[in-house]
């Protein structure tokens, strides 16, 4: 190579590299900007939702008692709290009882056609407008309720609560107990008005359904060739090759889905708006339902200080939960 | 009727479901496929049938038109169209970028310790509530663009250009903040799936890191489509925080993205508590929630397409 | 004086020592092979030749190496790789390129060539070299994925030749080819051997008989012998090297 043409080569390298910083450095940029909103807000939520709890009366307080009106000083999210754990719960056994099988059959079953096509119907649902499954279940439960409670849950709230009156007969000391679960009963089952946490629980069902499905199929797509022939091989039926020998290799990642899908569903909003509806008071879960993203919800957009505050506190009792599902699910998995 | 027939067939037919895999796993395992597939066409019809009088009504003028109207019983949702298709576009333009930076900073810049920390943040970032974001969208994310924009918009037009905190364009930002992970989540996959061997030959031509990232984006580039139409459908979608931080502007149409506007989604949600009242105002947001269906349908069957097309 | 020399050059992944003090000369527009069973250590050599070994963080590396006298861990590792090409046992085209462009993928990167005009002249002499420019000269727009493993294999050498090396590297090159393609890749060798020097990899010592000039014989991360090759099939000084290339060795 001559000097001049090497000369030339050095300069070419040199601004190659230079490019290289630039552009490694604007990825870099970019990768940071992603994540800093992340602790913007989760600094912003507990910096005021802590004081906000500690303004309206403490932790405990506000675990436990109603939202404050506008002109209240203290309050809290107690029956919101409630409606979400209940719901929550619900939602999420529905969801994995539901969304496991169907994610075993979709992981599994790839030579099936059919399993192709329920495997897209998965794939379009998991992150499917939330507001949009909201209103499918609102849609369906105006459309059912009047049958609903007129012929199956209005004989069956009638008959448990009769229960109540004729077991004194046979179980005389029992009777104080059962007088009291016959007016706890009336809180769970029963006739339900057009928003109810039942519908609630339905549609946060159908969200963690196609999240859990997914994870469950990819993590038995990713059990190796040799390892899936043994179970099949040693188990004798299909449902011990799946769910007793493989269970060790899948249980971990189903487990992440269900915690992390729980975490999802506590948060949602949108899907409750028109099921549960939302509710300032303890309340019957077959009528509105409160839940705390409801009430962040709806107390952030009044113009009523207290009410702001409290949906600050409220926040921070959220993001605590979601954290803590969050950080347990990355531990364990 | 014919809600409470679906209602009741359900719980036999879960219960045969289960039952079924215990005897026969395989025919057991196809009902929950069923069922999946039955949630999916009963949600689209039931839009269908919801939405009818309006569409009986006015036809297609419903998704043309501008106008919000309750007393007079008049709608159309072109402006939440619009406000739809606006805070999307902002919000995948500025989302597109940091997935892509996410992905190049875990696979090539970070030290192996570090790319698990991070990673969890980005997911993080996805599981946490959109109300939440929607709270700190509304105090703290829309006034600061306010300032910000107008900052600018004084040294550069002269006039504040944004006269409210809560506008279009906050919400594309937030968006943008928020289906930054869904994209992220996928392009990394993809970056990940680039064989060593062909990493080795990249390098091998003398290639600098940065030249070889670029090149190994190229390599996944179904993946990034698949990521931009997975955001974009989330985008789309997003209810609780835009409704928060967009203004609710219901009945004005605009294009001009600093202004307040609304989109589908958040019009749904914003009006459906006066919507009992009126007679037309229910089937007129069905009419929206058919919209957005199917376009959370297409989108997001798009983005399996093209991802599963570069799997083969 | 030696093209590459190579002093006390060891090589560790984490904690396992892979090569322990090999010492190497290359002559220049010869091929020098490396052979030995696997494990020994060959593949390992050879990336450090290119500075690859790079690539894993998890890999140690101590010892000198001299490309022509000059350090190359002092040299600036693009220049290195431009004077030091790599051939690799699978054929590693990018897929989702063209023929053409994998081909001119080098010469855009460092700059090597000005306008279409001589760009396109450098691909089609280098895929002519590397005996491929007819089986493709019709297709060079297709995707290089859609070739067979030979013509891939011969794409990748024409890859390399792009660059108009000094050296080049080739890591068991025809492990995955059928004979013919074989062949044919050992018969380009023997012409490309009178501009450049080649380090040959092979785990089939037959091939160091059939085309190389030197051969080296490593054994669990040490080269036990080293010599012109007909002196080392056939005076071999060590009884490890007479098993090795009897064939009684794996």
């Amino acid at each position: 190579m001559t000097a001049k043409s090497h000369d030339r080569v050095q300069v070419v390298d040199a601004e190659r590299q230079l490019i290289n910083w630039l552009g490694l450095g604007l990825f870099a940029f970019l990768g940071v900007v992603a994540v800093v909103p992340l602790f913007l807000i989760i600094s912003d939520v507990y910096i005021k939702g802590i004081d906000a709890i500690n303004s309206l009366g403490g932790l405990w307080v506000f675990l436990t008692e109603l939202p404050p009106t506008p002109y209240d000083e203290s309050g809290g999210i107690g029956p919101m709290l409630v409606g979400t754990l209940y719901m929550t719960a619900l939602g999420a056994l529905l969801g994995i009882a539901v969304g496991f099988p169907l994610g075993v059959y979709i992981g599994e079953m790839r030579k099936e056609k059919f399993a192709n096509v329920a495997r897209a119907g998965v794939n379009v649902l998991v992150e499917f407008p939330t507001i949009v499954v909201g209103l499918f279940v609102y849609a369906v439960m105006s459309l059912a309720k009047e049958d609903l409670n007129r012929y199956m849950l209005g004989p069956l709230s009638n008959a448990i609560s009769s229960l109540g009156e004729w077991t004194p007969r046979f179980i005389g000391p029992l009777d104080n107990v059962i007088s009291l679960l016959g007016e706890w009963i009336p809180w769970f089952i029963g006739p339900l008005d057009g928003f109810n946490a039942y519908a609630g629980a339905v549609a946060l069902t159908l969200i963690m359904i196609p999240y859990v499905a997914l994870i469950t199929a990819s993590a038995y797509a990713s059990v190796e060739q040799p390892l899936r022939e043994a179970a099949y091989a040693t188990a004798g039926r299909e449902f011990n090759a799946l769910f007793v020998v493989l269970r060790k290799a899948v249980s971990r990642a189903v487990l992440t889905a269900a915690l992390l899908g729980t975490a999802k569903i506590a948060g949602e909003t949108a899907p409750l708006l028109f099921t549960a509806f939302g509710n300032f008071y303890y309340a019957p879960f077959t009528g509105p339902t409160g839940a705390v993203p409801l009430w962040i919800w709806y107390a952030a957009q009044t113009p009523y200080d207290v009410q702001i505050v409290s949906a600050y506190g409220a926040a921070a009792v959220l993001l605590t939960i979601i954290l803590t599902i969050f950080i347990i699910a990355r531990i364990r998995g | 009727m014919l809600g409470f027939l679906l209602i009741v067939l359900l719980i036999p037919y879960l219960i045969a479901a289960y039952a079924l895999l215990l005897v026969k796993l395989k025919w057991g395992l196809k009902q929950f496929g069923a069922l999946i597939v039955a949630i999916i066409g009963l949600l689209t019809a039931m839009f269908f049938v919801e939405a009818y009088p309006i569409i009986e009504r006015d036809g297609l003028a419903v998704f043309l038109e501008v106008r919000w109207d309750p007393v007079r019983e008049s709608y159309g949702v072109l402006q939440a169209l619009t406000g739809t298709i606006l805070t999307s576009a902002v919000a995948i333009a500025l989302a597109m970028p940091m997935a892509l930076g996410v992905a190049v900073t875990i696979n090539e810049i970070l030290p192996a310790r570090l790319r698990g920390i991070f990673g969890s943040l980005v997911d993080l970032t996805a599981t946490m509530p959109t109300v939440i974001f929607g709270l700190w969208g509304l105090f703290v994310l829309g006034p600061f663009l306010q300032d910000a924009v107008n900052f600018v918009s004084r040294s550069l037009v002269g006039d504040d250009v944004m006269t409210s905190p809560y506008t279009l364009f906050t919400a594309g930002v937030l968006l943008a903040i928020m289906i930054t992970p869904y994209a992220a989540a996928v392009i990394r996959e993809g970056y990940a799936l680039v064989p060593k061997p062909v990493e080795e030959a990249i390098y091998a031509m003398g290639a600098t890191k940065f030249e070889a990232a670029l090149i190994k984006l190229r390599y996944a580039r179904n993946y990034i489509l698949g990521g931009f139409f997975l955001a974009l459908g989330r985008a789309m979608g997003e209810t609780v925080a835009v409704a928060m931080v967009v203004g609710g502007n219901f009945s004005r149409f605009t294009t001009n993205i600093f202004e307040s506007g609304i989109t589908i989604s958040s019009l749904i949600a914003l009006q459906f508590p006066n919507a009992a009242a009126y007679q037309y105002m229910v089937p007129a947001l069905f009419a929206g929630a058919l919209l957005l269906t199917l376009f959370g349908l297409a989108i997001n069957a798009v983005a399996i397409y093209i991802i599963q097309r570069g799997q083969i | 004086m030696a093209k590459i020399e190579v002093k006390d050059l060891r090589v560790s992944f984490g904690a396992l020592p892979v090569t322990t003090g090999v010492n190497l000369s290359i002559p220049d527009r010869s091929i020098t092979a490396l052979m030995g069973p696997s494990g020994s250590g060959k593949s390992t050599i050879l990336r450090v030749l290119n500075r690859l070994i790079e690539l894993y963080p998890e890999a140690k590396v101590s010892g000198e190496v001299y490309l022509d006298g000059q350090n190359i861990f002092d040299m600036n590792v693009l220049e290195l790789r431009r004077k030091v090409q790599m051939i690799f046992q699978i054929p590693n085209p990018i897929p989702n390129l063209s023929v053409f462009e994998n081909v001119a993928l080098g010469l855009k990167l460092n700059r090597l060539v000005r306008g279409r005009r001589e760009l396109f002249e450098r691909v089609k002499s280098a895929l002519e070299k590397a005996q491929l420019w007819d089986e493709v000269k019709d297709r060079l727009g297709a995707p290089a994925g859609k070739l067979s493993g030979g013509q891939q294999q011969r794409l990748c050498v024409a890859r390399a030749l792009a660059f108009e090396p000094e050296v080049l590297l080739a890591d068991e090159p025809t492990a995955n080819l059928d004979p013919e393609n074989t062949a044919k890749v050992e018969a380009l060798f023997l012409e490309l051997k009178k501009e450049m020097s080649i380090v040959l990899v092979t785990h089939y010592p037959p091939q160091a008989a059939r085309i190389s000039d030197y051969a080296a014989f490593l054994y669990k991360g040490q080269i036990v012998e080293w010599g012109p090759t007909r002196d080392v099939f056939t005076k071999p000084r060590h009884e490890l090297t007479e098993k090795y290339v009897t064939g009684r060795l794996y």
